[in-house]
């Protein structure tokens, strides 16, 4: 079944300002799609609508067959909506380690409650949970600094542990805001490596890339959707897109 | 050597303070001026229960536990939808508030005149009277706090608080519920500030208001700014630190009647030189944001 | 109607030493955005000082008045030379500023404390004259309070409009980036936000302890009556610091009518809960709150 995210005539206005005007968009499993155009388009705005962070004026978001629209962020995030922060974000005054295990954790195991009444469970999932978190540092090569605080990582290294971070806790549908901005090339190769391996190990996963390095995306992102002012102007395949006379002013001031 | 029984049975008592108030300032990050409330609603709940109503000591101490979490409920509901500077006013006029009832409701609590002869708890049948049979029965309750809090802190659930005090957004996208885990961690609190109020009550046997205000609820607050929050080393070295400073100043030959304003200039000083050179406490991890 | 009349004079009374109050820690809250517990330390040096200037030296008081603001001036602006100003170029967040302002204000009242006593000090003695116009009757130190009170409040509003250095303190609030991008006296203008703030302070407190007295520990009193009527009125808005200041002082006097000056604070603290709960930016601020996020 061909579910992933449909977006129906979203709009938001912001102080004043229509910074998502109408939007209508399908983001379809198993590949990944790129959102790309100017600063000030909308897409990380997108990306709030999505997540819950923001409240769309009107339009409908539908993933899995929902509405998601309506729901709390946390609830979203529930339902297998993972993001990747423009800003990073990591837990600061958090190990290494405690950064991806913090996303290892369903809402159950949680709560207060759970070390009391099934300790035994607790204690197996914390010693299966630990395999599962060095695997993803291994894959970004941060395992060496486990007990290193986040707060004083680079900012390469915060950006790569927020991905490892991401891709622990799971989720089928990755809303990815310029992952590959203040990486170096050696890991903007790794990190696209990654992105393309989860869409051909798992075809029920669907990534949204927002992303300024248009190498980038020719290289991972078959389809492409162009905003500006706050509309979709173009949807089409990359290269198609990118070859557009229009995209190409407007945005690429060719 | 009772001087020294005192001193342990009120560090004891401040113990289950910190720790249960670490949970909210430590782990959740809010720095909540309210937390004397709770401590007072415990004191005064388990009095009331086994002055007015005769029930005794550990049934009156689970009740107060029980009331004071309601309170904590009610109260948390809707002062957990702040955060910063809107948070700490909205715990500091719940603080102001319950005060102001506390000291003028005087047909339930007599007011000002604070009740006294509060009955010596009976444990199992037994009558605890000395100061060893009070340490004794603050050390058990210490430990049983203690190890639960601890499990707390080092369960999925501590792990999930401090990742919602650092990026409250970020947290929330990987599905964590800032609403409920707040509230749990408040209440969670409030339970152990109830239970220590209780203890308190029962050692002094006289309670009035003016254990349970405003200043009170700073000078909770500073114990986790001096000795740090966010682990289990903090609330310890900032109660000890706390509770044995007056007590050196006395040592000191300082007189009794200028004793009490230096010892709370030297907190005061105290936490001013921690803001320039440790912010996050003497043996702390997290910096107030 | 007497009796009605009698509430609101003794409402604008109040309200002019709380809009004295709101002004002063309005200033400090709206322009540096942090929370200045201090200002209720400044609040009871000034009026000691008056007093040791008075007991302690023989001063007449006009002077000792005089001594009172200006040491409680100069001890804001070492607040900020001292505490404040290093903390923020440390790059300090609100909160760490907030408590060194509580470890401040501590420090400074028990200071006070040791120094003069923690009983009540009166300043002046014998019983103040009152006057009657028709059936209301007031005494003279309130009119005085009522006079002095608001020709102050109305010089700040003028400040406001006029006086370049206090207009930049007022944008500062908004975009604090816009001081140093603009190249603004930065330094000059947290002199002025503190002994401003302070002196506002001190004058209230002054007025307040001619006619009733003073203890050490009335300053928290004092700054949390300024803090409330600012939210509640608006952090951004002056003259819904001033209608904070009205709506506390009504609504207290109607409660010591109807029941007792004891359950004040019920009063002060559910209005500012109920404000921040119902309308999170202030009765008077039109604006409407931003997304939160």
């Amino acid at each position: 079944m061909m579910e992933g995210l449909k977006i129906k005539r979203v709009s938001k206005t912001l102080n004043g300002i229509r910074i998502v005007d109408d939007v209508t968009a399908t983001f379809l499993p198993g590949r990944i799609t790129a959102l790309i155009g100017p600063n000030g388009a909308g897409k990380t705005t997108l990306f709030h609508l999505i997540t819950g962070e923001l409240k769309a004026d009107s339009g409908e978001i539908v993933y899995k067959g929902d509405d998601i629209s309506k729901l709390k962020p946390y609830i979203i995030a529930r339902r297998g909506v993972g993001r990747l922060f423009q800003d990073v974000r990591v837990f600061d005054n958090l190990t290494v380690f405690d950064n991806v295990a913090s996303a290892c954790f369903d809402q159950e195991v949680e709560s207060p409650w759970y070390p009391f009444v099934k300790c035994s469970h607790l204690k197996r999932k914390i010693r299966e949970i630990k395999d599962v978190i060095y695997s993803y540092l291994n894959f970004v090569g941060l395992s060496d600094m486990d007990n290193i605080y986040a707060g004083a990582l680079s900012y390469g290294q915060q950006k790569l542990l927020a991905i490892a971070r991401l891709l622990a806790g799971g989720y089928s549908l990755l809303l990815l805001d310029e992952p590959t901005a203040g990486l170096n090339p050696v890991m903007i190769k790794k990190v696209l490596e990654i992105l393309e391996r989860i869409v051909e190990e798992d075809k029920g996963k669907t990534i949204i890339l927002v992303e300024h390095n248009m190498s980038a995306v020719t290289e991972v992102a078959d389809w492409v959707y162009f905003m500006n002012e706050g509309k979709i102007a173009f949807f089409g395949r990359t290269d198609h897109v990118l070859g557009d006379k229009e995209v190409r002013e407007i945005y690429l001031g060719m | 050597m009772n001087y020294i029984l005192h001193l342990l049975i009120m560090i004891g008592i401040y113990l289950v303070l910190s720790y249960g108030l670490n949970l909210v300032v430590g782990f959740g990050g809010l720095l909540s001026l309210c937390y004397a409330v709770f401590y007072g609603i415990g004191a005064y709940a388990s009095t009331l229960l086994m002055v007015k109503v005769g029930i005794s000591f550990i049934p009156a101490v689970l009740l107060g536990i029980v009331i004071a979490a309601i309170f904590a409920f009610l109260i948390g509901v809707p002062a957990l939808r702040f955060r910063g500077d809107s948070f700490v006013l909205v715990t500091l006029g719940i603080q102001m508030i319950v005060f102001t009832i506390l000291y003028n409701w005087v047909d339930l609590t007599r007011g000002p005149y604070g009740i006294p002869g509060i009955p010596r708890p009976v444990v199992a049948g037994y009558e605890i009277t000395s100061l060893y049979e009070y340490l004794i029965l603050v050390g058990v309750i210490l430990l049983f706090s203690l190890s639960v809090l601890f499990i707390l802190y080092n369960a999925p659930f501590g792990l999930a608080l401090k990742a919602l005090r650092d990026d409250e957004m970020a947290a929330e996208g990987l599905g964590k519920s800032p609403v409920h885990m707040f509230l749990y961690a408040f209440v969670i609190s409030a339970v152990f500030a109830s239970t220590a109020g209780s203890l308190y009550a029962a050692y002094v046997t006289y309670i009035d208001p003016t254990s349970f205000t405003l200043d009170e609820s700073i000078f909770l607050l500073a114990i986790l700014l001096v000795g740090g929050a966010g682990n289990r080393i903090g609330p310890f070295v900032g109660t000890v630190f706390m509770i044995l400073l007056p007590e050196a100043l006395r040592f000191l030959g300082l007189p009794d009647t200028v004793a009490p304003n230096v010892r709370q200039m030297i907190y005061g000083l105290t936490l001013i030189v921690l803001m320039f050179l440790r912010p996050q406490g003497l043996a702390g991890e997290y910096r107030v944001k | 109607m007497t009796l009605l009349l009698q509430l609101l004079h003794n409402a604008l009374v109040n309200a002019a030493i709380y809009s004295l109050l709101a002004v002063g820690f309005g200033l400090v809250y709206r322009s540096m955005r942090f929370f200045h517990i201090a200002f209720g330390a400044v609040y009871i040096v000034s009026t000691y000082m008056v007093i040791a200037a008075t007991v302690n030296f023989g001063l007449p008081l006009p002077p000792s008045i005089a001594i009172g603001l200006l040491i409680a001036s100069v001890t804001g602006w070492i607040m900020d030379r001292t505490v404040y100003f290093p903390l923020e170029n440390a790059g300090a967040t609100p909160g760490v500023l907030f408590i060194a302002s509580l470890g401040i204000y501590i420090l400074f009242v028990n200071l006070i404390a040791l120094l003069f006593g923690n009983e009540v000090k009166i300043l002046l003695k014998g019983i103040e004259p009152s006057f009657s116009i028709g059936s209301l009757i007031f005494t003279r130190m309130q009119f005085i309070q009522f006079a002095v009170g608001w020709i102050v409040v109305l010089f700040f509003w003028i400040g406001i409009r006029k006086n370049t250095l206090i207009k930049g303190i007022w944008a500062m609030g908004e975009t604090p980036v816009l001081v140093r991008v603009l190249g603004l006296p930065y330094k000059r203008m947290r002199t002025v936000v503190f002994t401003l703030s302070s002196a506002l302070a001190g004058t209230a407190s002054i007025l307040t302890a001619l006619d009733v007295g003073i203890d050490p520990h009335v300053g928290m009193q004092a700054l949390l009556t300024g803090a409330v009527a600012v939210i509640v009125g608006g952090v951004d808005v002056f003259w819904g610091w001033i209608g904070g200041a009205l709506i506390l002082a009504v609504l207290q006097s109607i409660a010591v009518w109807q029941f007792s000056a004891r359950w004040n604070d019920l009063i002060t603290f559910g209005i500012l809960i109920a404000t921040l709960l119902l309308r999170p930016q202030g009765l008077f601020s039109p604006k409407k709150r931003r997304e939160e996020r």
